[in-house]
């Protein structure tokens, strides 16, 4: 019963994630008084350009070509290591530093992509895309020390159990989710780190990698993009979110969840506007900085 | 055995001296050699034992024989192909390579150190092959040097152990090292450290590092980083954590500063490098640095009684040191390669190799891949368990300690991320894009493009089946079994490196099958030329001013020509960083030396009625003294 309702829940993530896009692009256009192109677009947009013809900019190689399959095959990995309706029995990999990994290799394999452009702009953001995950890593390594030290686990579903029924050391746990929800923003490439709908070359940090990509190779791209989106938000309530005793009440939960968080993630986009590219240390040392202190509130250093 | 094979090897090297293809069987049968008696070490690998106290096996000394044997093949198959041998380098190599197994194997402080003595001497005959080059013979001189200083500093070490258990034997230290005073503990262990730490490149010991390890020829660098800096490591595990055992409780957590430091600066060092051997030479001190953490974590485990922590660092570090001396090697050898075929190692000069060369391209990314610990290979595997074993402590610790526990894991976070980020940036450069320069295109034989192969390969295995050897490497020390679910949870990798695999061999079997059109790339309507691609050092400007403080970059624009000084024909630009060690540590320290010769050249002024002065009255206090 586990087993199926944990393929359901990552059908459901597949096959939802471009309308998440959606949502929270509506929602974006909505609040900037516009109509905003429809909720289902992000289908279309990768339905057209897996019909489109495919072409590779000169002096690419292979490793241009496999870089957008090699990142999707990582995220889904990611995809399914995350427990929707968690209670996932043991042997499965879920364990959250490995997922770290993942992303971190698919940030590898998106930089080598940029510089076989070899374009100005695949360079550039081969660049800002690999530097912007040095900041990234040590955060999200001080969120999972916290979680470590409260639950005793690394794999995701004990750590979740022991969190959900285990409600002491309440400040520490906020200060974690806090520091993970703005480190996240940043992996993800949303504002105030990154605008994913940006058109002006100088300014794009992970399409800049993108830019020379179109057609079959766009589409998984963007795919993979939208598979990220979700796939990290949810893990993010199924850490820190309500865990329920029914197991399909937890899936259905998760969905309205990642929802609500679109919701969310238009509004931060529509109130808040990109940082300066190199005050993103300072954006991503405040996150690891939290992490620090709520790990500091844990192991006793500090008394409230 | 060893007396056997010297004195054969002594009789080929006479005979091969003019047909270098002996000093090649001889190294590479030497090498298979040690890798079948290593695995038969590690397999029925109980107790050591010695052979008339003068060299012996043991467990851990079995599994670093194994990492010397792996790298040396390969590095004997490349020498097929490499292209020029020179009679010094054949020479020199089965020697080099003797003296290594020796230095492993030996089991006393006699056979030790010669062999230690004698690893230094050949290596600094291997590093200066190129000695009419500029620079070569002075990094050659201090190498050679601090090998010196490391010798001396182990000695002192070895003595005072020797004098206080009154043997000079490795087996008798192995029984009785643990039963000694705790001052004559921190005394053996700050003395061995040092020396250690300063041969196998530890910040701030690493200056000969960088100088000495790219200046060689490419199998040799691939042996002194994948193995030579390694026995540094070894001597650190065998005497300061095997035999000591419970020491004062600030050695662990300074080895763990070390190894956090030099992981950082290590790794930071070698962004700023065009230099491509350069580059690989500072990720040698990156790796030690996190070999050194998961040391660190093994002897906080044994000085807080923590048996899981000492085993998980003990697996962690020994782990790492296979698998940095595996891909490690490799990248050198593809870095040797790329050396033949172009002629230049300036990555800001090339571009575009994957064509060319296909085969070294191939494993130069997957070891790029590895290096950066990312799965599925096996770089992820050990830095993995050196992570757990770092939350480990930070999560057993309370209070500020835990604050260092957390600040350590990190540190070796953000050195994970700066090293995908250098590496991204090194087979970016070198082998994607556009050719940045007209350079040469010599041909690489397919003897040169197998063992990188090969390497590539055995770090994709050891990545996704890492359980056999984890299993070997929890019975090297019988007094700290491993608890079942630190070996249990790399299953869990496995699995996952399981599905990577298997989830990218579709989606890229699918884009195979797609046609596609080459077009020009975008660049805003203009030309496109190479001189637009970025280049090393725009690619990592990001992290040179962000780490400004450690770096110091230094910048200068100078006008040229022009009527007047607002209006210079040409700009000229000039940049770059401080070296801060060499500045600030080194050459006081080098002035102090010159300092004091000049003040002790005062009493040795040459007239021999001097010297016969000083001669009388020695004699005459030595009288005094005795009456």
């Amino acid at each position: 019963m586990v087993w199926f309702v944990q393929c359901v829940g990552i059908f459901l993530m597949l096959t939802l994630s471009p309308l998440m896009w959606g949502i929270s692009q509506t929602v974006k256009a909505r609040m900037q008084g516009r109509h905003g192109p429809s909720i289902v677009q992000m289908y279309w947009v990768i339905a057209k350009n897996w019909k489109k013809e495919t072409t590779v900019p000169e002096f690419s190689s292979f490793v241009f070509r496999l870089a957008p399959s090699i990142s999707l095959a990582a995220l889904m990995v990611v995809l399914i290591t995350v427990p929707v309706a968690g209670r996932v029995p043991n042997p499965w990999p879920h364990n959250l530093l490995t997922l770290f990994f993942l992303l971190a290799l698919e940030r590898f394999w998106t930089g080598l992509a940029g510089l076989d452009s070899a374009g100005t702009f695949g360079g550039l953001g081969a660049s800002r895309v690999t530097t912007l995950g040095t900041g990234i890593e040590p955060a999200l390594l001080a969120a999972v020390a916290v979680l470590w030290r409260i639950s005793g686990h690394t794999a995701i579903v004990p750590l979740a159990t022991v969190l959900h029924h285990n409600p002491s050391n309440l400040l520490p746990w906020l200060l974690a989710s806090a520091s993970l929800a703005v480190v996240l923003l940043a992996e993800l490439g949303r504002l105030p780190v990154d605008n994913p709908d940006t058109h002006l070359e100088l300014t794009m940090i992970h399409e800049a990698t993108l830019l020379e990509y179109n057609g079959r190779f766009l589409a998984i791209s963007q795919f993979a993009m939208t598979l990220k989106l979700t796939a990290m938000i949810t893990l993010g309530w199924v850490i820190f979110g309500p865990d329920l005793p029914s197991l399909w009440a937890n899936l259905a939960v998760r969905v309205l969840e990642v929802g609500v968080s679109a919701i969310g993630l238009g509004w931060i986009e529509s109130r808040f506007t990109k940082l300066r590219y190199f005050q993103l240390p300072a954006y991503l040392a405040a996150a690891a900085g939290v992490g620090v202190l709520a790990f500091y509130l844990l192991a006793g250093g500090l008394t409230l | 055995m060893i007396f056997a094979t010297l004195l054969a090897l002594g009789v080929i090297a006479i005979l091969g001296f003019r047909k270098y293809s002996w000093s090649l069987v001889f190294t590479l049968l030497l090498s298979i050699g040690m890798i079948a008696y290593a695995l038969d070490g590690l397999w029925h690998g109980a107790g050591p034992m010695t052979i008339a106290g003068t060299v012996g096996i043991s467990p851990l000394r079995a599994w670093f024989l194994l990492v010397l044997g792996l790298v040396a093949t390969m590095s004997s198959w490349y020498r097929w192909g490499y292209h020029d041998q020179g009679q010094a380098t054949s020479l020199f190599m089965p020697f080099f390579l003797l003296s290594m197994m020796t230095v492993i194997l030996a089991d006393n402080v006699w056979v030790f150190m010669s062999a230690w003595e004698a690893m230094t001497i050949t290596s600094f005959f291997l590093v200066t092959r190129y000695h009419q080059r500029p620079q070569v013979l002075k990094s050659g001189y201090i190498y050679l040097v601090m090998s010196q200083v490391s010798a001396m500093l182990i000695l002192s070490g070895f003595m005072v152990m020797g004098t206080a258990l009154h043997s000079l034997n490795f087996s008798i230290w192995a029984l009785y090292a643990s039963t000694l005073s705790l001052p004559l503990k921190s005394l053996v262990f700050g003395l061995l450290a040092l020396g250690f730490g300063m041969k196998s490149g530890v910040i701030p010991f690493h200056v000969w590092l960088p100088r000495a390890h790219p200046v060689a020829p490419a199998p040799v660098s691939s042996l002194m980083s994948g193995a030579m800096i390694k026995l540094g490591i070894f001597g650190m595990m065998q005497f300061l954590l095997f035999d000591l055992g419970q020491t004062a409780r600030i050695w662990p957590l300074l080895i763990l500063a070390a190894g956090a430091l030099s992981s950082l600066l290590g790794v930071l060092y070698a962004l700023m490098e065009h230099d491509l051997k350069r580059l690989l030479a500072y990720h040698s001190i990156e790796n030690i640095g996190i070999i050194l953490l998961g040391m660190g974590v093994m002897g906080v485990g044994i000085d807080w009684h923590l048996p899981g922590l000492v085993a998980l660092g003990l697996i962690a570090s020994l782990f790492h040191t296979l698998n940095h001396a595996i891909f490690k090697s490799q990248l050198f050898l593809a870095a040797g390669a790329v050396e033949q075929h172009t002629g230049t190692l300036d990555a800001d000069h090339l571009g575009g190799l994957i064509r060319n060369i296909p085969g070294i391209a191939i494993g130069f990314i997957a070891g790029s891949l590895a290096i950066s610990g990312l799965p599925p290979f096996n770089g992820f595997v050990s830095e993995w368990l050196t992570f757990r074993g770092l939350l480990g402590l930070a999560s057993h610790w309370t209070g500020p300690m835990a604050l260092y526990g957390l600040g350590l894991a990190m540190v070796l976070g953000l050195t994970g991320a700066l090293a995908g980020l250098c590496f991204v940036k090194a087979s970016g450069v070198i082998f994607l894009g556009e050719p940045r320069r007209e350079v040469a295109q010599h041909r690489i034989p397919a003897s040169m493009v197998w063992p990188i192969l090969g390497l590539a390969g055995s770090t994709l295995i050891l990545g996704v089946v890492p359980q056999p050897l984890l299993h070997l490497l929890a019975n090297v020390d019988p007094r700290y079994p491993v608890a079942a679910t630190s070996l249990l949870l790399p299953v869990k990798t496995l699995v996952v490196a399981a599905m990577l695999l298997a989830v990218s061999a579709g989606l890229i079997g699918f884009s195979r099958a797609l046609s596609v059109r080459t077009v020009p790339r975008w660049s805003t309507g203009r030309i496109p030329d190479a001189s637009m691609q970025y280049t090393s050092a725009s690619f990592s400007k990001s992290i040179r001013t962000t780490f400004a403080l450690i770096y110091r970059p230094h910048r200068q624009l100078v006008g040229v020509g022009g009527l007047t000084p607002d209006f210079p024909e040409q700009f000229i630009y000039r940049g770059g960083t401080r070296p801060v060690w060499d500045r600030y540590l080194y050459q006081p320290l080098y002035a102090l030396i010159w300092h004091l010769a000049h003040l002790s050249s005062r009493i040795q002024a040459g007239p021999v009625r001097l010297y016969l002065a000083y001669l009388l009255g020695t004699v005459g206090l030595m009288l005094a003294i005795l009456h």
